[in-house]
């Protein structure tokens, strides 16, 4: 009956951000917010397991204070109950700092027998929070995981490297970052989104947590974003003969520094 | 006032989205072709408790507000209007009996309405265009038994796979609407008799078919509301009912103004996407405003039921915006897209068919004008 | 109803008797099955309505535009789609008279006397409103052309015995090197590809043509190279009321069925009231400026006076009525609109599309508006 932890992002949904042609900046303006992908993937994970072994599932998010319409979606599909600290500091926060807050509210809150992630966020995918997180906590970290089991205290996992598939077992606890294959999430039906209502949320400060500022500053400063658009040259070679063709071509990319 | 949908809200809207995305884009078309009755679909809604959305929770229902239904509406009808269809017209027969059926009518069926095990669908419209006038009109006689039903009423969306139909019959044919009375029917009553599909220009998949009575042999308890109490019935359901209508309306537009956009965006003519051309532009400006216009009134609609406040001027006021500019959502999309608008082979000419058959006038009683004058003069 | 002479008024009659005879008793199983049937071309042959267009010297009707616009009004009242198949093979046959010699003349207008059908091939995957950027190519090689490209959209192309076909015998040149051809069916090279599955005009055969390599004989050249694009424009002007006549016959009939059906369901008790009578006034008004717009146009052609705006105003007013009469239709009728009306209301959608959109028929009036008028004769006089 193991006690599980999802750590989930609420991000923009991309397909809402638009790039202004002017200067390529981004206007999420009209972006709403959502889960991180794989994080719903690592909700659904601990959901099943819970639901086969027994045993429970909690939330925890860290952000800035959007991360409050993050909450009742997060209960719909599955846990029982969601922490979450809203700080400022998450809008720079690069994965370092995340894994410090997650750390510190673990630490609170937990312990845990296993800590389900997602590989990577949907909008920077640095697919580092949780190496660093099972660091701070002196866990083991299973990354790339496309398959899961557990019995007991012992967890079985599948992982997908870049050339190979291993094969791993470790005694919990331990930190879990999965990929979105592992598992398709289900729809919430209705009553569990009306259900989501009646269930606790906790928030936790940044003060009560006892993280410095230092802690809480990004190392590398993210000054600006900006969109790319391909831009075609749209050139047409038109000779007759094959090899004049080539040899414009050879002279264009030439003249762009290509050769 | 708060134009904010409920994070509740919201997420209700995201999942029929998601359900939408997952299990009605990929069947949408074949619905379409073939009219048959999407059982497995039906059923699935049901397990993710679209079916018992308003009905409450304490009789199985998921015990949701109108606001959310219409947000299931519009969402569902992005990917397939026929579904959104059968959906609404079990919501509503379940909502009469939730609002109108006494106590043992309502322990009966909506457990069984909640789940999906029984489906809903209302028998109103008959051939003649005032219900319980003219020749074929459905009559209800007092009888030993109770009731003995005789007549016909046409187009009923779910006939032939309701389990339950909220009937109007009228008690006195010399009176004709203003003795109008409902009743609770079964589908396996005796002389109960469901014609041949009839073939509708869209949102194919939802049965439609005649419901003949033939000495149709009813109890007392089969009495939905007082006698007589039908056309206030009727006329408080067709207000709901043109509201969940509109959502369908409103997310066929959607999903056509989406398409049509991303169509604008890559149709390169004259050198450039014909989405930089001002003809374009009008048209996707004027589709996308009448169906912002339309989800504010209908979404203003639905508060008001939600919220149990009179609702019938604004219900009507949503019905009359769009049987006049519903259609043109589709008459405007399809023309962005030209020649591949009127092909079937593309998804336009489908909305296009389907969103028609959300703001039909079925009788003459049916003009929203009439609803709105008389609030105002 | 306009005034007609004695003759017009005896071949709309005679239109009309053709039209309840072959035509609406088959509309709605054609469109349900989405069949083009060729039974009414035979049925046609003895009447040779087909050859209404062709000049008497040449053997045919040679109705003037006004007859042939009475008679494409009675067959879009019986179906919009049978209808399209007439209008679009006379739209080719107008190529012809427009750039034609007297040579190729005879030779088109053969199988049309027998009434088989012609087809129009303008319109490729890249080429639609922007007619000027098809890319089919017609290479001069000895005393032939060869043809290489594709067209879609093409309107009896299934069916048709003779081809009006556009190509660029100068590709470089764009629009100023497409010139119009006569194909015949069944060259080698010459197929058939998709068939359309339609919205409506379901009754009409919709498809793509592929051309691989098609030999045709120079004398084949309509009028001269590099003249495409201004035959294609000067048939569309000519041939473009075809559509306007269509949807005319397809707005009344959408009413005559409200009409009939009002009368037959709105009886003792149920009487139709005021929203609903004057919604059938607003539709009967349409449809009668609409016709009356169509035959003005028509006689400025016969006329011989200009009408390229005229022709530009009745299809797009009269696609308009059509559309707008048949989405009332439908939805005023309720259930009943629903399951019966709908073909009208399918049906009408095209007309607003096609034979050059109702966008593109804007940019020509509007051209027409901001054109200033020439200041009048007698104040130039007085030098003002």
């Amino acid at each position: 009956m193991p006690k599980c932890l999802t750590c989930y992002k609420w991000t923009l949904d991309e397909q809402d951000i638009k790039i202004k042609p002017e200067d390529l900046s981004l206007d999420s303006s009209r972006a709403k917010g959502k889960i991180s992908d794989f994080d719903r993937n690592a909700i659904e994970e601990a959901a099943l397991l819970v639901e086969k072994l027994g045993g429970a599932v909690e939330a925890l998010t860290y952000g800035t204070a959007t991360v409050k319409q993050s909450l009742k979606d997060a209960l719909s599909r599955g846990p029982e109950k969601a922490y979450w600290v809203a700080d400022a500091s998450a809008e720079q926060a690069d994965a370092t700092v995340t894994a410090s807050v997650l750390a510190a509210a673990i630490r609170k809150i937990g312990p845990y027998d296993l800590i389900l992630l997602g590989e990577g966020s949907s909008d920077l995918f640095n697919q580092q929070t949780a190496p660093r997180l099972a660091a701070l906590l002196g866990l083991p970290c299973l990354s790339f995981v496309n398959k899961l089991e557990v019995e007991g205290d012992v967890v079985k996992a599948t992982r997908k490297l870049d050339d190979s598939v291993e094969t791993v077992t470790v005694k919990t606890p331990v930190v879990i970052s999965v990929l979105s294959e592992i598992n398709k999430p289900r729809i919430p039906s209705l009553k569990q989104v009306l259900g989501a209502a009646k269930k606790p949320n906790q928030e936790l400060t940044v003060a009560e947590l006892g993280l410095a500022p230092e802690e809480l500053a990004s190392k590398a400063v993210r000054k600006s974003v900006k969109g790319f658009v391909m831009q075609r040259k749209n050139i047409i070679f038109k000779e007759t003969a094959a090899a004049a063709n080539v040899a414009k071509l050879k002279e264009s990319l030439a003249s762009i520094g290509l050769d | 006032m708060n134009f904010e949908l409920t994070e509740e809200q919201q997420l209700i809207g995201q999942s029929a989205r998601e359900f939408g995305k997952e299990y009605l884009d990929p069947i949408a078309v074949e619905l379409d072709h073939t009219g048959e009755y999407p059982a497995k679909i039906v059923a699935k809604l049901a397990g993710h408790d679209f079916l018992g959305l308003l009905i409450p929770a304490e009789v199985g229902g998921a015990g949701a507000g109108f606001a959310s239904y219409v947000q299931v509406i519009e969402n569902l009808s992005r990917s397939s209007a026929a579904v959104a269809s059968i959906v609404n017209n079990h919501t509503i027969a379940a909502l009469a009996i939730e609002q109108f059926g006494s106590p043992e009518q309502q322990k009966h069926y909506l457990p069984k309405l909640a789940k999906g095990e029984t489906l809903g669908a209302l028998a109103l419209f008959e051939s003649g265009p005032t219900p319980g006038v003219g020749p074929d009109a459905l009559t209800a006689v007092k009888h030993a038994e109770g009731w003995v039903l005789n007549g016909k009423k046409a187009y009923v969306r779910n006939a032939g796979v309701a389990g339950v139909y909220i009937v109007f019959a009228t008690a006195d044919p010399a009176v004709g609407a203003k003795a109008l009375t409902a009743f609770v029917v079964d589908s396996k009553t005796t002389g109960l008799k469901i014609g041949t599909p009839e073939e509708t220009m869209g949102l194919k998949g939802c049965p439609v078919a005649e419901v003949a009575f033939e000495n149709v042999v009813l109890p007392e308890t089969a009495l939905l509301g007082a006698v007589n109490q039908g056309q206030a019935i009727a006329a408080k359901l067709l207000a709901i009912f043109y509201v969940a209508e509109a959502a369908q309306t409103v997310g066929i537009g959607q999903a056509a103004v989406e398409h049509a956009a991303a169509y604008a965006k890559q149709r390169v003519q004259f050198g450039k996407p014909v989405a930089v051309l001002q003809a374009i532009q009008t048209l996707l400006a004027e589709v996308a405003t009448d169906c912002h216009l339309a989800r504010l009134g209908l979404q203003n609609a639905a508060l008001l039921i939600e919220e149990g406040k009179p609702f019938e001027v604004e219900a009507a006021m949503i019905r009359s915006f769009l049987v006049r500019l519903g259609s043109k959502m589709l008459l405007d999309t399809c023309q962005v897209e030209g020649g591949f608008g009127y092909s079937e082979f593309m998804p336009l000419p489908r909305l296009f068919r389907d969103i028609a058959g959300t703001t039909l006038l079925d009788a003459p009683g049916d003009y929203p004008d009439k609803i709105i004058a008389a609030s105002i003069a | 109803m306009s005034i007609l002479t004695a003759e017009q008024k005896a071949i709309k009659q005679a239109a009309k008797e053709f039209v309840a005879k072959h035509i609406i008793p088959v509309a709605d199983a054609l469109d349900k099955t989405c069949e083009f049937h060729p039974k009414v071309l035979e049925a046609a042959k003895e009447s040779k309505v087909f050859a209404m267009a062709v000049p008497k010297e040449y053997g045919g009707l040679d109705y003037d535009a006004l007859t042939q616009a009475l008679v494409l009004e009675e067959w879009g009242y019986g179906c919009a789609g049978i209808g399209t198949t007439l209008a679009a093979s006379i739209l080719s046959m107008d190529s012809v008279l427009v750039a034609g010699n007297d040579e190729q003349k005879r030779r088109y207008f053969k199988p049309i006397l027998n009434s088989e059908i012609g087809s129009f091939g303008l319109t490729e995957p890249g080429a639609g409103s922007d007619a000027g950027a098809g890319k089919t190519t017609a290479i001069k090689v000895g005393d032939e052309y060869v043809l290489n490209g594709t067209k879609c959209w093409i309107t009896n192309g299934g069916f048709a015995s003779v081809f009006v076909i556009f190509a660029l015998t100068d590709p470089a040149a764009g629009m100023k090197g497409l010139s119009a051809f006569i194909v015949e069916r069944g060259l080698p090279g010459f197929t058939i590809g998709t068939v359309d599955h339609k919205l409506g005009i379901r009754s009409s055969n919709t498809v793509e043509l592929l051309l691989k390599d098609v030999h045709i004989p120079a004398t084949n050249l309509l009028g001269k190279e590099g003249e495409g694009m201004k035959v294609a424009m000067k048939t569309l002007d000519m041939a473009r009321p075809a559509i306007a006549a269509l949807s005319v016959g397809l707005a009344q009939r959408a009413l005559d069925e409200c009409a009939k059906h009002v009368m037959a369901t709105y009886t003792g008790k149920n009487y139709a009231g005021q929203t609903l009578q004057f919604k059938l006034a607003d539709m009967q008004i349409l449809v009668e400026a609409a016709r009356e717009t169509l035959h003005n146009t028509m006689r400025l052609r016969d006329s011989g006076q200009p009408f390229s705006k005229e022709s530009a105003i009745a299809k797009t007013f009269c696609a308009d009525v059509a559309m707008q009469v048949t989405t009332t239709a439908v939805s005023l009728m309720g259930s009943y609109g629903y399951t019966h009306l709908g073909k009208y209301m399918r049906d009408s959608k095209i007309m607003q599309i096609y034979e050059g959109t109702n966008q593109i028929q804007r940019l020509v009036i509007s051209r027409a508006v901001l054109t200033p008028a020439p200041a009048p004769a007698a104040a130039q006089k007085a030098g003002k």
